[in-house]
């Protein structure tokens, strides 16, 4: 492996890792709040990615400043958790806290399933193309190799800003405390005067924001395809169990270390690209069995 | 200021509270007192809105029960659970805090209410910037009380507080629990306890509770719960 083949696989990961993490943390979020692992989260993604894509081919095509593309990330992800995230809490989740685990997976499989038609309904099966995020940021050229800009710097510098957002907001905000608070220790939180419904609604809207987000930011970069919401939720979920589930900076690491594993395995073993993620959660995992940064912890009944 | 009547309770289909009516008057300290299992956490978890109950509870003239469990610390009711349940992710301080914040109290009365758990319970201030992850139990038993004495303007709730604390501890607890008495002679306390012996000369009144009954008892009385 040359000097240029190892750039471009360390770039392809550490692009593609910002993605998955961007997803994967609002998964792992939503999982320590609210204790569901939720499968629609795939869709979160793909709907970001299907809005950000045609809002944006809309307004440019009306002569808007290409420029717009960034502000509608924001939109995009904001729509994505307001619009779809706060009412499947609401109407849905919220009556399926007390069932078993393995009804609230179904339920969100459901969720996941119909989001998926939908998508088909309203976008069609056609791809869509919208890289003006993209392409307004142009090239830039490292170790020989000529790699965009929006991929080598701005998606790990929003991915770095996400983490480091979201620890703030967790640990110095007030709604962030109480996020804390309920994740820990719902029964203890409430006795303090915190409403846990409303915890957990928010909570669910900023986690699937932040899946609508990385849809977002990954429509510049591919085209928007039925089906890509499945890819992303199997992977993020490799990357949340890897990590160890609630565990915020590990998500980050294991996007990472899961992002690169894929790319060198494109450019390395190609035919091991789709196995290698599973590979790293395996051996994590037969190792760790409560991942990479989970700790034991004994539920209390 | 609290009544309990004829309140049933039952968890996972097994009847822990039977009929329970009993009622406690504003300003005073009040044991209960029953061996493990009799249903004292029970009691003060329904007081909290924790349990499914039939029957009335009424606070300072309201009906308690129709209250939404998070509203209830805002009518000043503070709880220490016999277990500390403190929340590891924060500082000693901020778990102190909490429920003051929540509550949606004016950075004066959060200040007010920090100085005066700290005058209470000193050694809190000592290590208030410590991760309450990070404390003995039984300093974490000392961080619940001044939990509880932060929004407990009205009624404090303590379960079993001297449960597992060494000799000089459950002391300075018992102490602490006098000061706080002395300072504030219009709160309310509800402290549970297996051993009564450790009330006597502190309650002004006892309750004893026996498979999920409640009737006034003496703290003299040991045999009450032998």
């Amino acid at each position: 492996m040359n000097a240029q083949l190892f750039a471009l696989a360390m770039f392809d990961g550490i692009a593609y890792a910002a993605l998955v993490f961007m997803v994967a943390v609002g998964l792992t979020l939503i999982f320590g709040v609210l204790r569901i692992l939720n499968v629609a989260h795939g869709s979160f993604y793909a709907i970001g990615a299907y809005t950000a894509a045609s809002i944006g081919g809309a307004i440019f095509a009306a002569g808007f400043s290409p420029w717009l593309a960034f502000p509608l990330l924001f939109v995009a992800a904001a729509l994505v958790g307001i619009l779809l995230g706060g009412p499947i809490e609401r109407l849905l989740l919220r009556r399926i806290y007390a069932k078993e685990d393995a009804l609230q997976l179904l339920v969100t499989f459901a969720v996941f399933m119909i989001l998926e038609d939908v998508q088909r309904l309203v976008w069609g099966v056609q791809p869509y193309f919208e890289a003006t995020a993209l392409q307004q940021l142009g090239n830039l050229e490292v170790l020989g190799v000529f790699y965009t800009k929006y991929q080598l710097i701005f998606l790990p510098i929003v991915a770095v800003i996400v983490l480091i957002g979201l620890r703030l907001f967790l640990r110095r905000t007030l709604s962030g405390k109480l996020i804390l608070a309920v994740t820990e220790d719902r029964e203890t939180a409430t006795a303090m005067g915190i409403d846990a419904d409303k915890v957990y609604l928010l909570t669910f809207i900023v986690g699937a924001a932040l899946a609508g987000f990385g849809g977002a930011l990954a429509s510049a970069t591919t085209s928007v395809v039925p089906g890509m919401g499945a890819d992303m939720i199997v992977l993020s979920f490799a990357v949340v169990a890897t990590a160890g589930l609630g565990q915020i900076e590990g998500a980050a690491v294991t996007a990472l270390l899961i992002g690169l594993g894929r790319s060198f395995a494109v450019y390395l073993m190609p035919e091991l690209e789709v196995l290698i993620p599973y590979l790293i959660m395996l051996l994590v995992l037969l190792v760790r069995p409560e991942g990479l940064f989970g700790a034991v912890r004994t539920r209390k009944i | 200021m609290l009544a309990f009547e004829g309140v049933d309770v039952s968890i996972a289909g097994v009847q822990i509270l039977r009929g329970v009516s009993f009622e406690v008057s504003a300003a005073q300290t009040v044991a209960l007192i029953g061996r493990n299992g009799a249903g004292k956490t029970t009691t003060l978890r329904t007081i909290m809105g924790f349990t499914e109950v039939s029957g009335k509870i009424r606070f300072q003239d309201r009906d308690l029960g129709a209250m939404a469990p998070a509203k209830r610390p805002g009518l000043g009711i503070g709880y220490a659970p016999e277990d500390r349940r403190l929340f590891s992710a924060f500082s000693v301080e901020e778990n102190i805090l909490m429920p003051g914040e929540v509550a949606g109290f004016s950075e004066q009365a959060l200040k007010a209410g920090l100085e005066r758990v700290y005058d209470i319970l000193p050694e809190l201030k000592e290590m208030r910037a410590r991760p309450a992850g990070m404390v003995s139990g039984g300093q974490g038993k000392m961080v619940a009380l001044g939990r509880a004495l932060m929004i407990g303007s009205q009624l404090i709730m303590l379960d079993e507080p001297f449960q597992g604390l060494a000799p000089a501890l459950a002391r300075r607890y018992a102490d602490a629990l006098r000061d706080l008495r002395d300072r504030d002679r219009e709160v309310t306390l509800i402290i549970t306890e297996s051993n009564p012996a450790l009330l006597r000369r502190f309650a002004d009144h006892a309750f004893v509770i026996e498979r999920g009954e409640v009737r006034p008892g003496s703290l003299d009385s040991e045999k009450d719960v032998a």
